[in-house]
């Protein structure tokens, strides 16, 4: 069963990830794109993939990584991981 | 003095005196062991994929492409298509990129230029390369590495004569598809001698001075320059270990990179200037727990320009797990000339002049020029184009399956490559082409100005992308398009730079939607681009 406060959990741990690797000011909302929004560039996408590995102690496989474009799909990928771990 | 070799006969070499490659992290998908593999075992695969090549009916000067991230698999293929008498093609490889329509579709640009007969990549590229084949006629296979290693080989003649069969010095021994733009595709050609005259002097006394006591670590991509000859080949012409970490586990955890040359005792590694800078921003105290780099005795910086407080940071950041300044060893080099042209005397401080470092004097055999914009000899701490000649000079540009512009008859190379020679040595400070360099990779402002082109909204051929140095010294990246018609100024930026995002995962700093006629165009209908980037900079335009 989906629990409602990992999910806005992970929403807030992703956000504050977000802006703990990027190096401009940004206030990240879920339809926006890394690179083109956000202004990441593809090694910040790959530093925010370690940060969200450490912050929720997951494993983001790397072959993931392509398919996540938008915040709404990193927070998606880890509410997966997030939730498989609590499954497990 | 060394002799020459070519690369099948450095390999052989190689196979008898029992060092080989460890492959971080590189095992089939899902797995995530560390496998070894002996210079004779390398040696013995490769063999398998030259029979294997050959069964495919590849014959002698047929092109192979390479577009593979994993490192057994490009060198295994490397070597193969070598020892057959096959030329690799080394093409940029899907990586993580985010839109694999669209890689397929650049790298079928490639593939024509290259004239290739056969594309060897990952299983997901073969699976989606159906749509772009047509635009490759002469492109019969598309083959994963999986396939082609479990592959008959060809039944003619045994082992050994396959080898004789083998290239001689003078024959291309690889080209590489990373210097020209996607839009216009330039394969630098390089030949058995070229690549091992290089090898040699780096490996010589004026180099790295390699010895029995060196082993190295890499993560660099094997598609670029100092990652394939600096660290792969240089080891295995001079029969050394070597340790490979896939890119991403680098950009990752950087910290994986110091830990590796730990656990193995490493001696030589080198890296671009950025990524000392992320060792420095984003490895942590804990990270470096039982870390020693008391081995690391050349900590090799090349590839883009070389920022003399990152490598300052570097040695303070991690002097107190081992690592010493009089390590580094700046250099100056380009795929045109194999990979390296210069380098500081070893076991030096770095010497400065300002932010600029010292990357020393030519390599011996190997001359040095700076030269006016008529070409003439300019005196010492004057700027002008690095011009190189020597063994290591390419032999040419490749397009369409053969050298097609060849060196120029005076054998210096231009390099674009903006610098002054102070007391001999050298200091880069720019650049005369538009490249736009990020995180060490290089960016032909023509692909993304091509790669917008379609977008509707925008006018066709009058898009202008050029890099502008912030105070840091980091190129940023600006647009300049002219609109067609009434879509609002904002969603045409938006759109230039998802599209920019998707193609070649970089953000555009500054989309400036300008007036028609803002971008001017050359009597042969390029655009102005040094132009534009000079009003742009005066603040004339945005």
């Amino acid at each position: 069963m989906r629990s409602l406060s990992i999910l806005m959990d992970v929403e807030a741990g992703v956000i504050e990830a977000l802006k703990n690797v990027s190096r401009r000011p940004i206030q990240p909302v879920p339809a926006q794109d890394l690179i083109a929004d956000l202004g990441f560039d593809s090694l910040q996408v790959l530093e925010l993939v370690a940060d969200l590995e450490d912050r929720f102690d997951i494993t983001i496989p790397v072959t993931a990584t392509p398919a996540i474009r938008t915040v709404a799909e990193v927070i998606a990928a880890v509410s997966a991981l997030v939730e498989a771990r609590a499954g497990a | 003095m060394l002799t020459l070799r070519t690369l099948p006969q450095a390999l052989r070499d190689a196979a008898g005196r029992g060092h080989g490659c460890l492959f971080i992290g590189a095992a089939s998908p899902g797995q995530h062991a560390d496998v070894h593999r002996t210079y004779a075992d390398l040696h013995a695969a490769a063999l398998g994929i030259s029979g294997a090549l050959r069964h495919m009916g590849l014959r002698r000067g047929d092109v192979v492409a390479l577009a593979l991230d994993d490192a057994e698999a490009f060198l295994t293929v490397l070597y193969g298509a070598s020892m057959a008498g096959v030329l690799p093609a080394s093409l940029h490889p899907p990586g993580a990129t985010r839109d694999l329509e669209s890689y397929c579709g650049l790298t079928a640009g490639v593939l024509t230029a290259s004239g290739a007969r056969a594309l060897v990549t990952s299983g997901r590229v073969v699976e989606r390369f159906d749509h772009a084949r047509h635009a490759c006629p002469k492109l019969d296979s598309v083959i994963s590495y999986d396939e082609l290693a479990n592959r008959p080989a060809s039944p003619g003649p045994p082992a050994a004569g396959a080898e004789e069969d083998g290239p001689a010095l003078d024959d291309l021994a690889f080209v590489q598809f990373t210097s020209g733009a996607t839009s216009e595709p330039k394969g630098v050609a390089l030949t058995h001698r070229n690549l091992c005259e290089n090898i040699n002097a780096i490996n010589g006394p004026h180099g790295l001075a390699t010895t029995d006591a060196d082993s190295a670590v890499s993560w660099l991509p094997l598609h670029h320059d100092m990652g394939l000859v600096g660290m792969a080949l240089g080891p295995l012409y001079a029969a050394r270990p070597a340790v490979f970490l896939p890119t991403h586990t680098f950009v990752r955890r950087p910290a994986e990179w110091l830990r590796a040359i730990s656990r193995h005792g490493a001696t030589v590694s080198f890296a671009p200037n950025f990524a000392y800078d992320l060792c420095v921003r984003r490895i942590r105290e804990s990270d470096l727990e039982g870390v020693d780099l008391s081995s690391w005795r050349v900590a090799g910086c090349g590839a883009e320009p070389i920022h003399a407080p990152t490598l300052s940071a570097f040695a303070d950041r991690f002097r107190g797990v081992g690592f010493r300044d009089t390590s580094f060893l700046p250099g100056y080099g380009l795929a045109e000339h194999v990979v390296a042209a210069t380098f500081a005397p070893r076991g030096r401080p770095l010497r400065t002049d300002g932010a600029l470092v010292s990357c020393g004097a030519p390599l011996p055999g190997h001359r040095l020029r700076i030269a006016d914009e008529e070409g003439a000899d300019l005196p010492e701490r004057e700027v002008g184009e690095i011009r190189l000649s020597g063994p290591s000079v390419m032999k040419g540009y490749f397009e369409r399956g053969a050298v097609a512009c060849p060196r120029p008859d005076d054998g210096w190379l231009r390099t674009g490559d903006l610098g002054y020679l102070a007391d001999g040595e050298l200091y880069v400070c720019g650049r005369v082409k538009d490249l736009i360099i990020a995180n060490g990779r290089k960016i032909y402002p023509q692909d993304l100005e091509w790669g917008v082109d379609e977008l509707s909204g925008i006018r066709r051929g009058r898009t202008v992308a050029f890099g502008t140095a912030d105070a840091n010294g980091r190129d940023r990246l600006v647009m300049i398009v002219e609109p067609t018609g009434t879509v609002e100024a904002e969603q045409l930026a938006a759109g230039v730079r998802r599209r920019v995002a998707d193609l070649y995962g970089l953000f555009v700093d500054d989309v400036v939607v300008a007036p028609g006629g803002t971008v001017g165009r050359t009597s042969s209908g390029k655009v102005q681009r040094a132009l534009t980037r000079a009003r742009y900079e005066r603040g004339e335009i945005g």
